[in-house]
Order: C-alpha cells, then sequence, then structure tokens
C-alpha cells in the first residue's frame, strides 16, 4: 500500500494543479450524498410491508438517527483524524475515506437483508460517517497549498461538491430504488450495493488523481504578497496549539451559528412555506423550494469563497451576519398574514442558504489566514465540531421553540415569526464573534527552525507550505 | 523533456474535469427539474388567497 504514501503523491514537475480540484470534488460529491439520506426514510420504513408499513416494520423515528449518527460522525472523524492526515497525505486519508463510506453501504445492505436496524446505525452511521469526516477534509490543505492565491476559490470548489453531492445522491437511489424494485422488495438493499460501488469508483479516481505540490512550489508568474497583512499570517500554528487560542474558538462559534440559523430553514423548508401561504402552495410545489435551497447552497459556497480572495475573510462573514440577520428579520413578514409575496419569500430564502453554505466553504481560507498552511485541514477537523453540535442544536431550537408558541395558541404560520426572529438573533451573536477575531499572537507561531527542520525530514518533506524560492510548472 | 518534467496533458485535464462535471450537471438538471414545480403551480394559486385575504 506504499502507493498511497505522501511521498509517492508529490507532483512532478510540469503537473498542472487543476487536475486537483476535479481529484476534490470527486471525493465532496460521493460523500455530500449523506445529505440525500432522507430519500431512503419511507423505502427502510416500508422492508417488511414493501406498499406500506407492518408492525413489525421500522419507524420513522428509528430511522432520523441514521442521518445524525452519520453527521456526529463526521464531526468526530474529522476532529481526531485530521492530525494524522497532515503526516498520511491526502491519498492515503481519501482511499480511507472511500473504504469506509463504501464499507458503510455494504454493512447497511446486510442490515436491510438481516432487517437488524443495529447493522445501519453501525455501518451508514459509524463507519460510513468517519468516511465523511476525512474525505471532508482530507483535500482541503492540499487545495489551499496548490492555490495560494486564490485559497477561496479553491476550497470552495471543493466544498460546493459536498452540496452538489445530495443533487446526485438523491435522483441517483431513486432511480435505482424503481430499478431494483419487485412485489416483495422495496429495492433499497440492492441500491445500497450499487451505490456503494459506483462511489467507490468514484472515489479512486480522486485518490489517484490527487497530487501534493513538491516542496517550494509556486504557481507561475504569482509571487507571495511580501507586505504584511493583519489578518493573513506568513507563520504557521500547530493544531494543538491552535485549539487553545481565542481566535479558534471565535470561529466556532461564528460557524456553529451560521449552520444553525442555516438549518432552521433547511429543517423546515417544506412545512414552512405550506403553511406561511396556506392554500397557495402544496406539497409538490414545496418539493421544488427544497430543491431550488439545495441549487442555491450549492452555488453559495463557490460564490461566496472566491468572493472572499476579493473582499477578505472577516468581510465575508460580516456581510454573511448583517444580511442574514436583517433577512431572518423580515422573511417571516413575507407570509400570507403581511406582505403575501411567495417571490420574495423564495428569494430571501435563497440568499439565506447561500450564506448556509458559504459559511462552510470560506471557513477553510479563514483558517489559513490565521493559522498559516502547516495544520490547516486538522484544525479545520476539529472546528467541524461546531457543525455536529449545530446539526443538533438547530433542529432542537426549531422543533421545541414551535412546539412551545403553538401550545401557547399561536397559529402555524406566526410561530414561524419568534423561530426566524430566533436565528437572526443568532447570526448577530456571529457577528460579535467575528468582529473579536484577531491576528493570532506571535507566541503561538511555529519557530521557523522547527519548520526547517521538519521540511528537511523525508517523511514530511512536502508538509511545509510557504515557498522557497523555486519555480516550476 | 524528460518524463520527470513533462507537462499534464490538456486531454486529462478535460477528463477529469468532464468526470465530475457530468455527474454534477446531471444532478443540477434534476433538481432544476423539481425546482419548476415551484413556479408552474404558482400562479394560478396565489391569486386566491391573496383576493380571499383582503
Amino acid at each position: 500500500m506504499s502507493f498511497l504514501d505522501r511521498e509517492r503523491s508529490i507532483a512532478h514537475p510540469g503537473y498542472s494543479r487543476w487536475l486537483v480540484p476535479p481529484a476534490a470534488l470527486a471525493i465532496h460529491f460521493c460523500i455530500g450524498q449523506v445529505y440525500s439520506f432522507s430519500v431512503f426514510k419511507i423505502p427502510l420504513t416500508q422492508l417488511l410491508g414493501v406498499d406500506k408499513s407492518l408492525p413489525g416494520d421500522w419507524k420513522q423515528t428509528q430511522i432520523a438517527w441514521i442521518f445524525s449518527l452519520a453527521i456526529v460522525m463526521l464531526g468526530v472523524s474529522a476532529a481526531v483524524f485530521g492530525k494524522w492526515l497532515e503526516s498520511a497525505g491526502p491519498r492515503k486519508a481519501m482511499f480511507a475515506a472511500a473504504v469506509c463510506f463504501t464499507l458503510g453501504f455494504y454493512v447497511s445492505y446486510l442490515g436491510v437483508i438481516t432487517h437488524e436496524l443495529w447493522l445501519i446505525y453501525f455501518g451508514y452511521g459509524v463507519i460510513g460517517g468517519t468516511g465523511l469526516g476525512l474525505g471532508y477534509i482530507s483535500p482541503v490543505s492540499t487545495l489551499i497549498k496548490w492555490f495560494p492565491d486564490r485559497p477561496g476559490l479553491a476550497t470552495g470548489m471543493a466544498i460546493m461538491g459536498f452540496g452538489g453531492g445530495a443533487m446526485i445522491g438523491s435522483p441517483l437511489a431513486i432511480k435505482l430504488m424503481a430499478h431494483f424494485r419487485t412485489a416483495g422488495d422495496v429495492g433499497v438493499g440492492k441500491t445500497f450495493l450499487v451505490m456503494g460501488t459506483l462511489y467507490f469508483l468514484l472515489m479512486m479516481f480522486g485518490v489517484f488523481t490527487i497530487r501534493v505540490p513538491r516542496d517550494g512550489w509556486k504557481p507561475e508568474n504569482w509571487a507571495p504578497v511580501t507586505k504584511p497583512q493583519a489578518m493573513i499570517t506568513t507563520h504557521n500554528v500547530d493544531v494543538n496549539t491552535a485549539f487553545g487560542t481565542k481566535q479558534f474558538w471565535l470561529l466556532w462559534i461564528v460557524l456553529c451559528t451560521n449552520v444553525t440559523a442555516g438549518i432552521g430553514i433547511l429543517e423546515q423548508a417544506s412545512p414552512m412555506i405550506q403553511e406561511l401561504f396556506k392554500g397557495s402552495i402544496g406539497p409538490v410545489a414545496a418539493g421544488g423550494f427544497v430543491g431550488l435551497l439545495s441549487l442555491f447552497n450549492m452555488a453559495g459556497r463557490f460564490f461566496w469563497a472566491s468572493a472572499s480572495d476579493f473582499v477578505g475573510r472577516k468581510n465575508t462573514y460580516y456581510i454573511f451576519f448583517v444580511v442574514g440577520a436583517l433577512l431572518y428579520f423580515v422573511l417571516p413578514w413575507t407570509g400570507a398574514d403581511h406582505l403575501n409575496s411567495v417571490v420574495l419569500f423564495v428569494s430571501i430564502s435563497i440568499v439565506l442558504l447561500s450564506i448556509y453554505g458559504g459559511g462552510f466553504s470560506t471557513i477553510p481560507a479563514y483558517l489559513r489566514d490565521l493559522f498559516g498552511t502547516y495544520h490547516v485541514s486538522a484544525i479545520h477537523g476539529r472546528l467541524l465540531t461546531a457543525w455536529s453540535v449545530a446539526g443538533v442544536l438547530g433542529p432542537v431550537l426549531v422543533n421545541y421553540m414551535r412546539e412551545y408558541q403553538l401550545e401557547r395558541g399561536a397559529d402555524r404560520a406566526s410561530a414561524y415569526q419568534t423561530v426566524l426572529h430566533v436565528m437572526a438573533g443568532l447570526l448577530v451573536l456571529g457577528f460579535v464573534a467575528n468582529l473579536l477575531v484577531r491576528p493570532v499572537a506571535q507566541k503561538y507561531w511555529l519557530p521557523e527552525g522547527e519548520k526547517t527542520m521538519q521540511a528537511s525530514r523525508p517523511k514530511s518533506a512536502a508538509r511545509v507550505g510557504p515557498a522557497l524560492p523555486q519555480r516550476s510548472n | 523533456m524528460s518524463e520527470s518534467t513533462k507537462k499534464s496533458p490538456a486531454v486529462a485535464i478535460l477528463f477529469a474535469w468532464l468526470l465530475v462535471a457530468v455527474p454534477l450537471g446531471w444532478g443540477v438538471y434534476n433538481t432544476l427539474l423539481s425546482s419548476m414545480k415551484l413556479f408552474q403551480s404558482q400562479p394560478a394559486q396565489t391569486m386566491a388567497p391573496a383576493s380571499q385575504a383582503k
């Protein structure tokens, strides 16, 4: 398995850096499938009854735990394996991600044919979820090193893939289940097998295409900015040191608040539009609304991260929090009781979802600006625990607050007002956290000597990002 | 030009991008088809509650 080693994946002179984004996208398109897991919800509750649920069939509440487990494991594995990834290199990490993600599908297939739910929890949730975390962070630092001139664009492209994964995974699963469906089988088991295999093949393309730049490589006609920039460091911070800095935890709050607020819309998108425009929007149109949100979630990942290369990372999050808070605040008034404008409601929602996506994709470049490239994937991995927390916090906040409002006698449409205003408040909290972000103090920087020493060791020869004055390609 | 300094062929770069662009295009197409339902069912249905509200 030595072909997976970092040393074997160092790019030869002349290797085009434009091969790296498709390699990263191949991984993210596959693992982004997790966002479309809901298409399996109904079929998994009808494994015994096929056309309807029988008493022995699983309940939707039991099935919901599969997705939650996978997302929690994403955060956990990204945090735990981030440092290993930095030394093992992206190829080995991507390979491990592909094996885990595929194995998750295969074990889930066993769970379906034996009707053992714990096998699906363990397969898709735990093993597959571990693959999600590894796959999510594996190309990040490599992309940043290949695109020092446009780190936001580079990570935006990859993380856009995670948003796009659901758009591929959802119709693929629906068509496969329809293909394998028979009188006695809903077709979900065989769909797991085929999807696992297809995803493994696409992920292998990423594994064998990814390369790390040679030590000292830099893009043609590009010179690192020598003029000091307050919010962009030329130094590096170790992951364990970064974990103890105020900046790490401020960015943790920034990510957590942005994701929690976004989930406020995502979680309730379909019922919300139907209840705010009761009588005018039905379930079919609401399904179209959800599709539109996923498109803008993906587009926002690319657009905002790329824009952050020009406007700066901190300013990008200022835009998110100011615009986001205002839009969340006015959103309830677009409903039938007030302005009664579906167009305005949809327009505001898609901007909010683009901000949600942008929050995910801009954070790696923000981390790179503050902590350098040395351990950026590992630091990013630990920061993703904010996502795990938000994944639980968002739906809990939305559902419990809504229930509370309804119990107090509020009608279904106006119950959303409080929920959305709390989301606006969360974004104000994120704004304050972003405001407090300052450059990392010198005492946290890795000593230059240590960097040089690490660079000279064969095992970690390509680990150090900042360039020596060699030029190629 | 030695093997170690050869440039990545343009065809390889194009193939790599196509390999990810084709599934994405298919996914976006399917999502757009689904999104159309929001606009298709919109005009006739919004009129009723708007007038009722008044």
